[in-house]
């Protein structure tokens, strides 16, 4: 070692700076620091001066030893992000940064920290939260890939298909279901590396031994590296199909009922506790709407709803979307007017129980109305309408906060939390917000 | 410098990409294979790390990333080369020094070389897909280290035989092997099974089977498996020496299959030592090892139990058929009661108290044990024997642990209901003689065999103990009438016995004498006027009596004999000398009974208080019977038994075994109704196994038997044969 002491001088681009080899060693061993520290790079420091040089930005090294004394990042507003990122990754501290810039997720303590424009001709299809901080957005015919700096990748694409669905399997793989083209075996479903957008494997549906060609829709993945889908085939082998994730295998296949929906499902969702898929076609797919939920052990649907019959003069009732909530065993449905609605998942024929005070803004309607989403995240549900998020809180589900974006955009069409931000799609321009929460106040 | 001032100043138009000098990647790239090859000499002391990493930096930034790695692999390679040839030339021992030394530096090295391509590691690999540098390292090692042609055998066989030597007996450098291993693990699991786990194992497993060949020539079993266990440890602990833990289960397999799967035939069998004389030895260090070490390979204890069961068996079957041992049915009991001790602790001190083996252990007990018949009469006797005399001066706890060892034998037991029969017999014997030591071990071995066989199996024995007590009070009652008229009279003890709840005996009454006759009167017609409605019969075959006695010289003496015996020895207070006949027409006794009571008064020495003509040891019709004045003892109180068989005699067994055939009849009916009332439609065959699963807590019921009683039921119309299926029967309410 070439210190003696604690105490380390450096000169970043002609600055001074003076810490300590205790406050550096925050930066972990596989950081330039570490490594320059390391016992077998005997560090000589400059037999004049007796500093250590860097040959880099002063202003953002400031910032990053800031971040390694306090575990903070405060970036200044004069400094452009991406500097300071570049920075960053040239010392290995990228993830620091990433850990440092914003905090756990909290649905109450949303901020909006930007809104990224997309250059792509149509309406955007879907919005997807990656585990790191990324999205991905599918756009007509192609999925847009962002990692956590917002810095956007290669867009995938597979065959140019109409894409129905994307999502991140893990922080490199990401899964694009598509149309198919007739007769061609194009589209159905792909694996891509989310950041070079190369296609790993295309996932196949075979009947007795045979490879068909079909549309995939609603996907879902599991904890046990499953992937699910809703598929349409060629000749109505409709259902939901089930396909390894490590070796790209088709696994299994759940054929659709005579009148019931699985194949045309809007939305997929695995149930980890109780070991099931809900599945969820909906109007306007089709004129009923059809919620199920199917357990692939024991090959059947062992639980299932549907408004066939009901009566057609309730028309406002209108399932648009639907999240099973496994901690309070129901599901939470809910229609154009953004009211919810429950059902009980332990009773086999249950109805919906409507819940009127969610509805606090009936009569607002946007020119260009959108389908209410739902999504559930930490305990908190989340309605989107409009142009904006409904949080709601607690055993009654009470509206706590809602998320308005002032960006032009739109009606909100989509959105997704993951990687503790939350992601907005806007319907009438290519626009997405981010929403993140704060770090913890300081006192 | 004037001319071209002249010249119009030109902006040149802005590229879009400034590569500052078209030399600048091969320059840079320049100083970074210096400092790798100042790395590899150990010279690295004058670099910079900042100016490298800054350098590794910007040719990845500058879109070089692609030579830097390339170059980094030429680089790497080239030095590995170097690496391999001074290896190839350490001779000898230090050939492993020099492999652990380079690698050491090696793995120096890779690590500062990673160090200032840490951000094309970080950011370039990734997205190519390239092996990260850490590996690259590793797997360079790999191809031109370890795979290579001149160093990938040498090593291998350098590692086999330092192994081979330290097998036999040899120190070897144990931390240089270790680090040498480790290496081989660190360069994948993949490189330490192929480049020596594998060839390892191979090799062992030569060594093992060679070795255990020579031993099993030459050594007993229990020396084998000595050395045996001696090895496996060995091997166990090279593992956690300088192995990869996941080799010691393959090790450990090999090292089983070899010593013990391939000889356990042979071991368990060995003459002289094999398994069979270690239980007849009781050799439980050498039988504990044998379990541990059978336990590790497949059917190993399967084998032990195998062998264990056929030795119990045959050992077993030789001590219940052996007619030698069937004199002395306590001798008998006490002899298979050892024979489970001995195992038990076998079991326990050896096996593990593995539950397998007891189940084994109890098994060929229940089959040996049945194969006697007697076996039922026997373990009461035993019982018998331990109730009258056996348990004299013990103490309780002992005696519990007596009469357990008693009940586990009578678990084995198919006919339960045949060692109840004789249980009561003898149970009845010692209540009406008075002859049982402690009513606590009666008492709690009644409790056993309930809580084993259920509350009818002791009812009728409980009944016995009921009217043990009931005759007390009795008594005490009839006493207190009495108490006016004392006088010579003699004294009466009755015990009133319900009839049902004790062994039925043919009612043999005998004349009994007026003396006595008079008080039984007495005695009736008190016991008539308590309770009413009850009819009293006198069980004379049953009783006892003390008869005061004055011989010739005037010596006094007490004499305690049966009530027939009295009856003889009364008739001779009117005359002294009778012949058999007259004796027989006087008392009426039953002949047999009679000859067996003269027989114990004239016969037995020191107890003749009966002269009989001739001299013999037999009773005859013709003989002739004199009251023996010479007769003298040194005790006041002489006990003249009555010469019993304790055993049973032939007939009487016949007899025995007709009454527990006819007990059974009902109960099979019963099971037989029970089953069809419920079932209403049944097949033969179902009914067999029916009633014998039912009925198989108390005895194995014979087939025949059952179809008998099936016919029996028939013709009472309880059941009909189907009239389609002959087979079926048909309950009829």
């Amino acid at each position: 070692m070439g210190i003696q002491k604690d105490r380390v001088r450096f000169n970043v681009g002609g600055k001074i700076f003076e810490t300590t080899a205790t406050t550096l060693a925050n930066a972990g061993r596989n950081s330039m620091f570490g490594a320059m520290f390391d016992e077998s790079w005997s560090l000589q420091p400059d037999d004049k001066t007796g500093d250590c040089f860097i040959d880099r930005d002063p202003s953002c090294f400031a910032v990053l030893l800031d971040l390694l004394r306090t575990g903070e990042i405060i970036i200044p507003p004069n400094m452009p992000e991406k500097l300071l990122y570049r920075e960053a990754l040239y010392y290995g501290l990228i993830d620091h940064v990433r850990a440092a810039k914003w905090g756990q997720f909290d649905g109450n303590r949303l901020r909006l920290v930007g809104s990224v424009v997309g250059r792509a001709p149509g309406d955007g299809t879907a919005i997807r939260a990656g585990p790191d901080g990324g999205c991905c957005v599918a756009h007509g015919s192609m999925v847009h890939v962002y990692n956590w700096m917002l810095e956007e990748y290669p867009p995938i694409n597979l065959d140019y298909q109409r894409v129905n669905d994307a999502g991140w399997v893990n922080s490199e793989s990401i899964v694009m279901s598509a149309c198919e083209r007739l007769g061609t075996g194009d589209g159905g479903m792909g694996l891509f590396n989310s950041s070079t957008g190369d296609l790993k494997y295309k996932f196949h549906v075979s009947h007795y031994n045979q490879i068909k060609s079909y549309t995939a829709g609603a996907l879902s993945f599991s904890s046990d590296y499953k992937i699910f889908a809703s598929c349409k085939g060629r000749s109505n082998e409709y259902g939901i199909g089930v396909w390894d994730q490590v070796t790209g295998k088709q696994i299994d296949f759940f054929y659709e009922s005579f009148g019931w929906s699985l194949g045309d499902a809007d939305k997929l969702q695995w149930l980890q506790g109780s070991n099931c898929l809900l599945v969820a076609t909906l109007f306007p797919r089709k004129d009923n709407c059809y919620i199920s939920l199917i357990d692939f052990r024991e090959k059947k649907m062992v639980w299932s709803w549907s408004d066939i019959g009901a009566p057609t003069t309730v028309d406002e009732k209108r399932v648009k979307d639907a999240i099973a909530m496994e901690d309070s065993r129901s599901i939470c449905v809910v229609n154009e007017y953004e009211d919810l609605g429950f059902m009980d998942l332990r009773s086999t024929n249950g109805s919906v129980r409507w819940s009127s005070r969610s509805r606090l803004m009936k009569g607002k309607m946007s020119e260009e109305p959108c389908y209410p989403k739902l999504a559930l995240h930490g305990g908190q549900l989340f309605s989107s309408m409009n142009d904006n998020i409904s949080v709601f809180c607690g055993p009654d589900w009470v509206l706590t906060s809602r998320l308005r974006s002032n960006s032009y955009g739109g009606s909100i069409c989509d959105f997704s939390i993951g990687g503790d931000r939350l992601f907005a799609l806007h319907s009438e321009e290519n626009v997405f917000d981010i929403w993140e929460t704060p770090p913890p106040a300081i006192m | 410098m004037s001319a071209q001032k002249k010249r119009n100043f030109q902006i040149e138009a802005f590229k879009h990409r400034v590569v500052v000098d078209p030399k600048y990647a091969e320059k840079t790239w320049k100083i970074l294979e210096h400092a790798i090859h100042e790395i590899y000499n150990h010279n690295a002391s004058g670099l910079s790390f900042e100016e490298l990493y800054r350098n590794a930096y910007n040719m990845v930034l500058h879109k070089f990333g692609d030579k830097l790695y390339s170059g980094l692999v030429t680089t790497m390679t080239m030095h590995l080369k170097e690496i391999s040839k001074s290896i190839e030339a350490a001779q000898g021992a230090s050939f492993l020094e020099e492999l652990n030394r380079k690698w050491a530096d090696h793995n120096k090295a890779l690590q500062m070389i990673r160090d200032i391509l840490m951000y094309m590691d970080r950011t370039f690999i990734p997205s190519t897909h390239k092996t990260p540098v850490h590996e690259l390292g590793l797997n360079l090692w790999r191809d031109n280290i370890i795979h290579s042609n001149k160093i990938q055998t040498r090593l291998l066989n350098t590692l086999l035989e330092l192994v081979h030597r330290e097998r036999t007996g040899e120190v070897i450098n144990r931390g240089l092997m270790r680090n040498i291993i480790k290496m081989l693990m660190d360069l994948g699991s993949s490189v330490y099974q192929e480049d020596f786990e594998k060839p390892f194992l191979e090799v062992s497993a030569n060594f093992y089977s060679v070795e255990s060949q020579q031993f099993i020539e030459c050594c007993d079993c229990g020396d084998y498996l000595k050395k045996a266990e001696r090895r496996l440890n060995e091997e166990m602990e090279r593992v956690s020496h300088y192995l990869d833990t996941k080799s010691e289960a393959k090790i450990t397999n090999v090292v089983e299959k070899e010593t013990i799967e391939n000889h356990m035939q042979r071991l368990v069998h060995m003459e002289n030592s094999g398994l069979v004389s270690m239980l007849v030895d009781d050799k439980y260090e050498d039988l504990g090892r044998m379990y541990n070490l059978f336990r590790r390979v497949p059917d190993g204890l399967f084998t032990i139990r195998d062998v264990m069961t056929a030795h119990i068996r045959e050992t077993g079957k030789q001590l219940v058929t052996d007619p030698e041992r069937l004199r002395d049915p306590v001798d008998f009991v006490q002899r298979l009661l050892d024979e489970k001790d001995k195992h038990d602790k076998i079991i326990s001190l050896a096996f593990n108290n593995d539950k397998t083996f007891q189940n084994a252990l109890n098994s060929s007990f229940e089959y040996f044990i049945n194969l006697n018949p007697r076996s039922p009469e026997f373990i009461s006797l035993f019982v018998d024997d331990k109730l009258r005399k056996g348990l004299k001066g013990v103490s309780e706890e002992d005696v519990e642990i007596v009469l357990d060892k008693v009940m586990m034998l009578f678990r084995y037991l198919q006919e339960k209901d045949v060692f109840e029969k004789y249980y009561k017999q003898h149970l009845a014997k010692r209540l009406l003689s008075g002859k049982t030591v402690s009513d606590d071990a009666e008492r709690s071995l009644i409790v056993k065999l309930k809580t084993e066989c259920g509350y009818q199996f002791t009812s009728k024995l409980e009944g016995m103990f009921t009217d043990m007590k009931t005759s007390q009070d009795t008594m005490q009652g009839f006493s207190a009438t009495q108490s006016a008229d004392t006088g010579d009279s003699p004294t009466l003890a009755v015990q009133v016995l319900t009839t049902g709840s004790w062994p039925t005996q043919p009612s043999s009454t005998c004349n009994l004498p007026a003396e006595i006759l008079g008080v039984c009167e007495k005695f009736r017609a008190y016991y008539l006027g308590t309770h009413t409605g009850r009819r009293l019969s006198w069980q004379t075959n049953m009783g006892t009596a003390d008869l005061k006695a004055t011989f010739g010289k005037g010596q006094k003496h007490e004499l305690n004999v049966s009530t027939y015996q009295m009856c003889i020895l009364m008739l001779f207070n009117n005359a002294d000398s009778m012949s058999y006949k007259e004796i027989e027409q006087a008392t009426e006794i039953p002949a047999s009974d009679l000859k067996r009571c003269l027989q114990s008064l004239a016969c037995v020495k020191g107890k003749n208080v009966l002269r009989k003509e001739p001299m013999s040891k037999d009773i005859g019709e013709d003989d002739a019977f004199f009251f023996n004045d010479k007769f003298s003892s040194k005790f006041y109180k002489v006990k003249i038994g009555t010469v019993v068989a304790q055993k049973e005699s032939e007939p009487e067994k016949q007899e025995t075994r007709q009454r527990v055939e006819e007990d059974r009849k009902p109960q099979i009916e019963a099971a037989i109704v029970r089953i069809m009332k419920s079932r209403r439609v049944l097949d033969h065959n179902n009914i067999v196994a029916e009633v014998t699963k039912q009925l198989q807590s108390r005895f194995l019921p014979n087939p025949v038997v059952i179809k008998k009683r099936i016919e029996s039921l028939i013709e009472r119309e309880f059941l009909e044969r189907d009239k389609v299926d002959r087979k079926l029967y048909r309950y009829l309410a």
